[in-house]
């Protein structure tokens, strides 16, 4: 037996031995996506990237990973670590062999999971957000909080939300305080605080937390704070941008996205509608409306600028903003380079902006084409002139008619005029010739258009006006007179075809013209057949009405027009991004990464918003849902909002976010209103926001969301609520926007006779939406609370807390008035007991009672203002018939204006 | 100069008002000084976890403007960037071209032209020789002309940069490209980059300051002091010389500075018990705005009065008290660096002389802007430097881009007044203080001043340097947006070392 003993021993020994080998060996599989592309990213990719290759060797795409290098073999050797260079240089000692060069060299754990990787074969693998939308599985272990939460049954979300507190060993916080809870509701779905019924109904228990989330969404003030949101992706602003900055007419679109939002109008319509609403069959005037959200691009009338520059420039722009706003994709890098860490090539950018360079916008500073909304009596006009059409003509013509009065398309711009003779561009714009001054207007198309629609003013009468086919020898093609025309007007001129592409030769004679004075400004050139039907009886007179309707100035909105096929803009490569270094020509193509084009979407703008709103495509649900998580959240599921790229932030709820996203396409058929009632019927949404020493440690930044979301209200809200909360507030909505009182001397830009003119009435207090946006000099204190200045896409207000702040709603007169109306309102009251009125003007704020501390702290100031002697009486002037006692009034709106300057009244509870 | 020995004088008191004030600071100037508001918190941090409920928070967390060392020993400390917004002709200031009065009128030689475009000129323009007489100055012997005599006398102090050169020949892409490195909006400005990396030394003042004159904010708009996609909170504070200095500093009408206090003090007495029960940090950080706020109104408008500045103080730079004036924008930049701002940005509007009227004309109007500048500038290098101060401060002069040899034949036009179009191949600018090797010059263009031929720096390198002045590296100072590291000089600049001590 004795013999026995050792040998069990040394069995079970061996036994563990081997055990243990085998769990050595049995190394995990590494997944490339988690492991090994954030190590190449980190180390290797800024000098073996789509910015640098150094030696001939990248990391950005799999098959230039596995290619030779310039050292003529491959860096990576799939299941031989020891053979890859890439392996082996990290082991050198020689400082100018050892990688990452002259750089901090890798930790042990990364170098084994590269060998690992190496040695399993070196898999390469898709970054998560290029995948598509699956539906993930339910969590289950998430529940098990659900015991714990009286009486609320958590929804899905809070099934995901909850799995993850409990791996990181966190616990949901309590229910938020009921009031509170209506609170934070409302401002984050209308952007201002409940109404009065609202809140007695909740406080009274009449209603239930799903009947006002319905109720909320359905108000009108819904659309309104949405449209504050995607206003910023959108770069909505009401002026032009750059030097002279210019207002320009966008708010139909402002209101279109109002309306949208309000209809719940589904978010893959909405898509196309902006990207191609001109590209829909027959569109209506919301449709091309829509269109505008890519006219939003910035448009340079500096005098001396080159229009094609800043055309190009509005192009890059609409390819880089649709990608950051529906994909998360930071295209811009991709302009000048293949992308640094994401596998986009170089040309891919180009191919893509060749789907948005066939737009008619050329940077004019007229910024045709737009859209003329004309009145009801002119649109009554264009209707007899279209049944008319319909009657004598044939429906393509019918089309083209109607098209051209409802945005002047096509036609050649002044700024297409070269070769000056006597001539010149009128700060580099308008076509001006002197006495005997000549120029070309290049490869024009003049077929089957026997009428010259000609733009222009003149200021002086009698010049001769001639147009020739090629040059100065050329055949006439048209000979008219310009005569002083008092304003700008559109001139219809009888012209001979020509059944070519021709350049026309322009001169202009007038010997009463001073030297170097030009006889007139021409506009635009459009050349089009004339009215059909000229036998008919009605012709004459619908000419006539044509051409008034034309020379009419209705309201008109930048859109987008395609070219016409004659008009067709090629589209190439710029080498470095440098528009005047074009390369190989390209032709529309959306990225291979992404989900493959159908081959019945047409291959213009209306087919990329098909590719955008397919739900083949990875990244538009999950972009929008993640934007929209953030609206409540203050963070968003993937936290760098502008990128989900391979360089973004690692997802904290990647199933969820794919749950949600699921949920938009399959479900709700891309209903936001629907996401968002998803969202806030959650626990999690709905928990306090109380902020333990404990918590804050473990988790500072609510990632997990172990707590409610508290920050700080957005720059319109902070406003708007103030308004609210005094009465102020206008319910008006839509229309040209307003001006409220803003200091003296903000606006200071060069060139501009524009100033800034108070509103008068009710305009002063409507909803900051519809403040008037000057890019160059914006709002001053929405700009102190970080809203955009609109210039370009912003995906993310970064949420600042800065003294200026404070110095707005202490001291902005808008802020101050808004005290004085609640001050007046406090020294109104019947009751008399300053405690009474100070606490129920404080729960008539916050909708919680005040604590005993806090009323003391407010009654002490109440005193201090009473017996403050140099409160100035003529800010506080009595109302006739009033039984205002004026120190009350002044002293309750010091107290007011603490109020409002109250940390929880500026931020959602 | 007169009253050398009063800037003296000035200077000791100044000496003995920061000790006095360094004595305030170490005992914690809210509750010393007369700013008392609150006994529960001050200016000496937050670190008693009574008052944080044991929460970890950096001096940043509560005050993003708090001040950092930079990565390196910095040469300067502060920054003093006066931008001639307009751009002003550096053939008619610093870059003499005897060969250009030679060929004066002369049509330009085709092969400088060719292929190139202008903002304005258009065909063949003529060459159009210096409007002013230049002699050289000091122990340097630096070239300057006749419509800067004050600043003639200081040309030691300075080191010129005379083959700048920039990709923008319009006025807003050159000016967002000089201000923020890149052409196009959205980027952050110089001066917030600096402000970001290095906070500022008074916390009772704005970090980076914006001064302006000539009736106009610059043509790029405010975009140029934009903080891009930094925090708000680093972006530029215009100080205006009407109105409001800070916009929103005054108090509402009737509401005495005690009643402010006790206003500021009961917010923050219920902002406390609301920290207290939320725990949430950013209240306590607006607890700390709300005190910086109260104390912006009184040293912000005490800063910003240069009236009771001395009699000689207001002739040295020839200040123009009540008015918008480059001079007393001058006299305001040494104020603020002396009160600790980090960054002060002065933009004079009216340097874009195309010779199209009187005032665009290089021997009028031009000239009149360049008197108006000389003084105040050679005040403000000898006010610095009689201060200490120059030796921490860092101070740039120039335009968004140059003015070309020829002169200007608007679209193809004879003009009435003599000027110069947009030029970009070319450009004179200038620093001194901090860092700085005085009576230098670096670079030099051809015979007609068109293109550099030695010592060429781009905008990108003129940043990497101010820069490497505060002590940074420009290439590892990095702001993380839209996915990628992001660099005020892009993946460009080099230092420009010949100008450095």
């Amino acid at each position: 037996m004795s013999i026995h003993k050792p040998s069990i021993v040394v069995t079970v020994f061996i036994i563990l031995l081997v055990g243990l080998i085998l769990v050595m060996n049995q190394e995990e599989q590494v997944d490339f996506n988690t492991e090994i592309k954030p190590i190449l990213n980190k180390h290797c990719i800024s000098c073996h990237g789509g910015v640098k290759k150094n030696g001939g060797f990248s990391v950005l795409f799999e098959e230039e990973a596995m290619a030779v290098t310039e050292s003529g073999k491959p860096a990576i050797i799939p299941g031989n670590p020891q053979g890859s260079e890439l392996i082996s240089r990290l082991y050198e000692d020689d400082p100018e062999q050892k990688m990452p060069y002259h750089r901090p060299p890798l930790t042990k754990e990364e170098i084994k999971k590269l060998e690992n990787w190496i040695k399993q074969g070196a898999k390469w693998g898709k970054h998560w957000a290029y995948n598509p939308v699956e539906k993930p599985k339910f969590p289950t272990n998430g529940k098990t909080f659900s015991k714990n939460i009286d009486g609320h049954f958590p929804n899905q979300v809070d099934a995901f939300v909850f799995q993850k507190l409990k791996e990181n060993n966190l616990f949901p916080s309590p229910e938020e305080d009921k009031m509170r809870l209506i609170r934070r509701l409302s401002l984050d779905i209308t952007g201002l605080p409940p109404s009065k019924e609202l809140i007695a109904k909740w406080n009274n228990d009449q209603i239930s937390y799903s009947d006002i989330v319905d109720e909320l969404l359905s108000s009108n003030a819904y659309g309104e704070n949405m449209a504050s949101w995607w206003l910023d992706l959108a770069r909505y602003a009401d002026t032009k941008g750059y030097e002279r900055d210019v207002s320009r007419t966008m708010w139909p679109y402002r209101d279109w996205v109002i309306r949208a939002f309000n209809a719940d109008m589904p978010f893959d319509q909405f898509t196309i509608e902006q990207l191609a609403g001109d590209l829909l069959p027959n569109p209506s005037e919301d449709q091309l409306i829509a269109t505008s959200f890519h006219r939003n691009t910035m448009n340079n009338d500096e005098g001396g600028t080159e229009d094609e520059e800043f055309r190009v420039a509005a192009v890059l722009d609409r390819v880089n903003t649709t990608y950051e706003v529906w994909q998360s994709t930071t295209m811009a890098c991709v302009q000048c380079h293949s992308h640094p860490y994401d596998p986009i090539r170089h040309e891919e950018y180009f191919q893509s902006l060749a789907y948005f360079n066939n737009s008619r916008d050329e940077d004019t500073h007229d910024e045709e084409p737009k859209l003329r909304m004309y009145n009801t009596q002119d649109k009554s006009k264009i209707d007899q002139l279209r049944k008319w059409l319909v009657e004598i003509s044939t429906d393509q013509e019918e089309k083209f008619y109607s098209d051209f009065l409802k945005f002047q398309e096509p036609k050649y711009h002044a700024h297409l005029c070269e070769d000056f003779y006597n001539g010149e561009l009128i700060d580099t714009k308008w076509l001006g010739l002197w006495h005997n001054g000549s120029t070309y207007l290049k490869n024009i198309n003049t077929i089957n258009s026997d009428r010259l629609l000609l733009n222009y003013w003149a200021d002086i009468d009698g010049t001769a006006m001639v147009i020739r086919n090629g040059g100065p020898d050329g055949e006439i093609l048209s000979e008219f007179t310009i005569n002083n025309t008092k304003g700008r007007v559109t001139r219809s001129i009888p012209f001979k075809p020509v059944n070519q592409r021709i350049d026309l030769y322009i001169t202009a004679k007038n010997p009463s013209a001073k030297p170097q004075q030009s006889t007139s400004a021409i506009v635009w050139f459009a050349f089009i057949p004339s009215l059909p039907g000229n036998q008919d009886k009605l012709h004459d007179k619908m000419q006539d009405e044509f051409l008034k309707i034309l020379n009419s100035s209705p309201l008109s909105l930048p859109i987008m027009i395609e070219n016409p096929d004659y008009m067709f803009r090629k589209s190439y490569v710029f080498e470095r991004g440098n528009w005047l270094l074009p390369r190989e020509e390209v032709k529309p193509k959306t990225p291979e990464i992404f989900n493959s084009w159908n081959e019945e979407w047409p291959e213009n703008r209306l087919g990329f918003a098909y590719w955008l709103t397919s739900k083949e495509n990875p990244l538009t649900a999950r972009t929008v849902v993640n934007r929209i998580w953030d609206q409540f959240f203050g963070r968003g599921l993937v936290n760098s909002l502008e990128d989900m790229g391979s360089q973004s932030d690692i997802p904290s709820h990647p199933e969820l976010l794919d749950y949600l996203s699921w949920q938009l396409m399959y479900e709700y058929n891309w209903s936001i209103k629907s996401l968002i009632k998803e969202i806030v019927m959650s626990y999690t949404y709905r928990q306090s926001s109380v902020l333990t020493a404990d918590l804050h440690q473990r988790d500072p930044e609510n990632r997990w969301y172990a707590r409610g979301p508290r920050f700080r209200l957005s720059a319109e809200k902070v406003r708007d609520q103030a308004l609210s909360v005094t009465g102020l507030l206008s319910s008006k909505m839509y229309g040209k926007s307003v001006m409220p009182p803003q200091p003296e001397g903000i606006w200071q830009t060069v060139y501009s006779g524009e100033s800034w003119v108070t509103s008068e009435g009710e305009d002063r207090y409507r909803r900051s939406i519809y403040t008037f946006l000057k890019r160059t000099s914006p709002y001053p204190s929405f700009m102190s609370f970080d809203a955009s200045s609109r210039e370009v896409c912003l995906s993310k207000r970064i949420v600042t807390n800065t003294p200026l702040q404070a110095l707005v709603t202490l001291n902005d007169p808008v802020y101050f008035e808004a005290a004085k109306v609640l001050g007046r309102n406090m020294a109104l009251q019947e009751e008399g007991d300053p405690k009474v009125i100070i606490s129920k003007a404080y729960e008539d704020l916050m909708l919680v009672p005040i604590s005993v501390t806090k009323r003391e702290s407010l009654l002490n100031l109440y005193q201090a203002a009473l017996n403050d002697q140099e409160i100035d009486n003529n800010s506080f002037e009595l109302v006739a018939d009033s039984k205002l006692d004026r120190s009350k009034w002044a002293a309750y709106t010091i107290v007011a204006n603490a109020l409002l300057n109250l940390d929880e009244f500026l931020t959602k509870p | 100069m007169k009253g050398l020995e009063k800037i003296a004088e000035e200077l000791e008191k100044t000496r003995l008002e920061n000790l006095t004030r360094r004595h305030f600071m170490l005992d914690c100037v809210s509750k010393v000084g007369s700013l008392a508001l609150l006994p529960l918190l001050g200016s000496c941090g937050f670190g008693n976890s009574n008052e944080t409920k044991g929460l970890n928070l950096s001096d940043r967390d509560l005050n993003p403007l708090s001040p950092l060392p930079p990565p390196s020993i910095p040469k300067a400390k502060s920054v003093i960037y006066l931008h001639m917004a307009g751009a002003p002709s550096q053939l008619e200031l610093f870059d003499f071209k005897p060969e250009l009065i030679k060929f004066h009128n002369q049509p330009c030689p085709e092969s400088l032209i060719e292929g190139r475009k202008f903002a304005f000129i258009r065909g063949v323009p003529n060459l159009l020789g210096p409007q002013a007489n230049f002699q050289q100055h000091g122990q340097s012997g630096a070239w300057v002309s006749d419509y800067l005599p004050h600043f003639s006398k200081v040309v030691d102090e300075v080191a010129f940069l005379k083959a700048v050169h920039t990709d923008q020949f319009n006025h807003g892409p050159a000016q967002l490209f000089m201000q923020t490195g890149s052409p196009r909006l959205g980027r952050p400005s110089l001066g917030s980059w600096v402000t970001y990396g290095l906070g500022t030394e008074n916390q009772n003042l704005p970090g980076f300051v914006v001064l302006t004159s000539g009736g106009k904010t610059p043509d790029a708009g405010k975009s140029v002091w934009g903080s891009g996609f930094l925090p708000s909170v680093y972006q530029g504070v215009q100080c205006r010389s009407k109105g409001d200095p800070v916009l929103y500093l005054k108090d509402p009408d009737g509401v005495s500075r005690d009643l402010k206090k006790k206003i500021i003090s009961t917010i923050n007495e219920i902002n406390q018990e609301e920290f207290e029960r939320f725990g949430d940090p950013e209240i306590l950080a607006r607890i700390n705005q709300y005190e910086m706020a109260y104390r912006m109104q009184i040293e912000v408008p005490e800063v910003m009065n240069i009236n009771d500045e001395p009699e000689y103080i207001h002739e040295l730079y020839g200040t123009k008290p009540g008015e918008e004036a480059f001079s007393n924008n001058c006299l305001l930049a040494r104020k603020l660096v002396e009160k600790g701002v980090r960054f002060v940005q002065l933009y004079d509007w009216g340097w874009d002389s195309h010779g199209t009227d009187h005032s665009t004309a290089l021997d009028l109007g031009f000239r009149n802007k360049c008197t108006e500048i000389d003084r105040p500038i050679a005040a403000l290098i000898l006010d610095l430097k009689q201060r200490g101060l120059l030796e921490d401060t860092l101070v740039v002069w120039g335009g968004e881009f140059g003015r070309t040899p020829m002169q200007e034949n608007r679209e193809g036009k004879t003009m009435g007044y003599k000027g110069r179009d947009h030029h970009v191949d070319a450009f004179t600018m200038w620093m001194a203080g901090g860092g700085i090797k005085n009576g230098s010059s670096f670079g030099q263009t051809d015979d007609f001043g068109f293109s550099g031929i030695e010592g060429r720096v781009s905008v990108h390198d003129i940043h990497a340097t101010i820069l490497h002045i505060l002590g940074f590296d420009h290439e590892k100072f990095t702001y993380d947006f839209q996915g990628r590291p992001f660099r005020l000089t892009d993946v460009e600049g080099e230092i420009i070392k010949e100008i450095l001590s």
